[in-house]
């Protein structure tokens, strides 16, 4: 099949219009006042933040907002590897600490500096709850009932993930998660919704996850963990080094704490925390 | 080094790429042989898998075998067994994606099949079933064994659906790939790296057997 001469033209024509207009429109978006933001957040804040997006577009009708949302720890690694990124809202103290050079040198061994100074803050607290699927078929009741012989498999975050991190502390402090290992009854997701979609799709006989991603869900909480189980889980925000909308990206981080997000947050189960007061 | 990924990742491809030898042969044997429009659409149809993303098999895969949906949740209640989240669920995903593999290349070789020997056949008074096994596939041999080991190779390095379907369970369904996946996600990058090393060394060993395979058969020609 050959071509004819004069068709391969037009086409060639064709396609140079349409890239210069391509271009052309680039270029007009570039000079135009409009400012994208991008934000990389803990998967488990998918539906608030979303939902805050369309808030802020009435508070700040020339930024946009592109959001990116998985497990923190493979945001941090993203991040770090040079992915642009203006924000980053963490699940886990632990993987803003692997990118701020103000931190402890033994958590953040490569000393990364990416963090911009005095810009972060902790934005909320989540609770870290069993979940099960709907009718709870294995009947389990609470995280003492997961060394016992009701549960056949659970799901959880692998251990990068902030959530998997809060579960395995559970699991060790109740000494069972070794035999869970052991007795392969441990499923590992990598990052929260993955570990939540298992547990709706009754994949699993339970999960652990956070208490706002239970009610995103819709998913019977059958237990919640104390202090004497897991530590605060706390999301701390901040800007990130290469930004190149600073001044933007901390009008957003504030517009976060106002009334108006406070409300979304509050509404699926986060607790505000108030930064530096 | 806990072995569980190779023997769970030999185990899940061998049994795959036998039930995928036997569907795709039949398949591609009687599909031939419809009218061009059907052929057109089953074609399509069955090829599929092969160019989607083993995402949205998974998804689709999911939408059947899932435990709460028609198919998993009848399974379950009548044999208390979930078909999602185990070491075969690792099987249907390879079955999906391998399957056309099996069948774009045994179709090929029988379309190049010389019939009038199925006919000389036929006139000696042999069964279908006798011409099948042991004049049809000795001649389309060649095509045969490359779908054998592509679908073998694909059953292997399958990813996408196998991680959806069985998930990563340490000991009960983890894979060879999903292995390196967890191990590069957890900051283990030696474990990582000598697993990718043991997958490389496997697929070097199932291309060699192909290239002494064919080396034989055309010495065997000439």
């Amino acid at each position: 099949m050959k071509m004819k001469k004069n068709q391969m033209k037009r086409y060639l024509t064709i396609g140079a219009i349409s890239s210069a207009a391509a271009l052309a429109a680039i270029q007009s978006c570039a000079a135009g006042e409009e400012t994208e933001l991008v934000v990389f957040a803990a998967a488990s804040m998918t539906e608030t933040l979303t939902e805050i997006a369309d808030l802020y577009k009435e508070a700040a009708p020339d930024v946009t907002l592109i959001y990116t949302f998985d497990s923190s720890g493979t945001l941090k690694t993203q991040i770090q590897e040079g992915a642009d990124c203006d924000l980053f809202i963490s699940a886990a103290q632990k993987q803003m600490n692997q990118l701020d050079i103000t931190a402890d040198a033994e958590v953040n061994t490569e000393g990364l500096d990416f963090v911009l100074e005095d810009s972060r803050f902790d934005l909320v607290e989540n609770k870290v709850v069993l979940a099960v699927p709907e009718g709870n078929p294995a009947e389990i009741e609470s995280f003492e009932d997961l060394g016992t012989d009701k549960l056949s498999l659970i799901c959880l975050g692998n251990e990068d993930v902030p959530v998997g991190a809060y579960s395995e502390e559970i699991l060790t402090n109740l000494g069972i998660l070794d035999e869970l290992a052991e007795s392969s009854k441990i499923t590992y997701g990598s990052n929260v919704k993955e570990v939540t979609t298992q547990i709706s799709e009754a994949s699993v006989d339970c999960g652990i996850i956070y208490a706002t991603d239970a009610f995103s869900a819709g998913l019977t909480v059958v237990d919640e963990a104390g202090a004497d189980l897991c530590g605060q889980v706390v999301y701390p925000a901040a800007v990130m080094k290469s930004s190149e909308h600073p001044d933007e990206a901390k009008a957003f981080l504030e517009f976060l704490t106002t009334d108006e997000a406070a409300a979304v947050f509050e509404n699926v189960g986060f607790t505000m925390v108030k930064a530096g007061e | 080094m806990d072995w569980y990924p190779l023997y769970n990742s030999l185990r899940i491809a061998l049994i795959s790429s036998v039930i995928v030898f036997f569907a795709g042969i039949f398949a591609a044997y009687y599909i031939a042989r419809l009218h061009p429009v059907l052929k057109g659409i089953l074609d399509v149809f069955l090829t599929l898998p092969m160019v989607l993303p083993p995402t949205v098999v998974g998804y689709f895969l999911l939408l059947v075998l899932g435990s709460r949906r028609p198919f998993g949740s009848w399974f379950y209640e009548v044999f208390h067994t979930k078909l999602v989240m185990t070491w075969y669920s690792g099987i249907f995903a390879a079955v999906a994606v391998a399957f056309p593999l099996m069948y774009r290349t045994a179709r090929g070789s029988f379309e190049s099949f010389d019939e009038t020997l199925a006919f000389s056949g036929q006139t000696l008074g042999l069964s279908n079933a006798y011409i099948f096994w042991h004049i049809r596939m000795p001649a389309c041999r060649q095509g045969i064994l490359a779908g054998v080991v592509l679908s073998f190779a694909r059953a292997l390095g399958e990813y996408g659906a196998t991680s959806m379907l069985a998930g990563y369970t340490p000991g009960k369904t983890a894979t060879i790939s999903t292995t390196v996946y967890q191990l590069w996600r957890t900051n283990n990058d030696t474990l990582a790296f000598r697993w990718v090393m043991v997958n490389m060394a496997i697929s070097a060993v199932v291309l060699l057997i192909v290239n002494l395979l064919e080396r034989r058969e055309g010495q065997r020609r000439t």
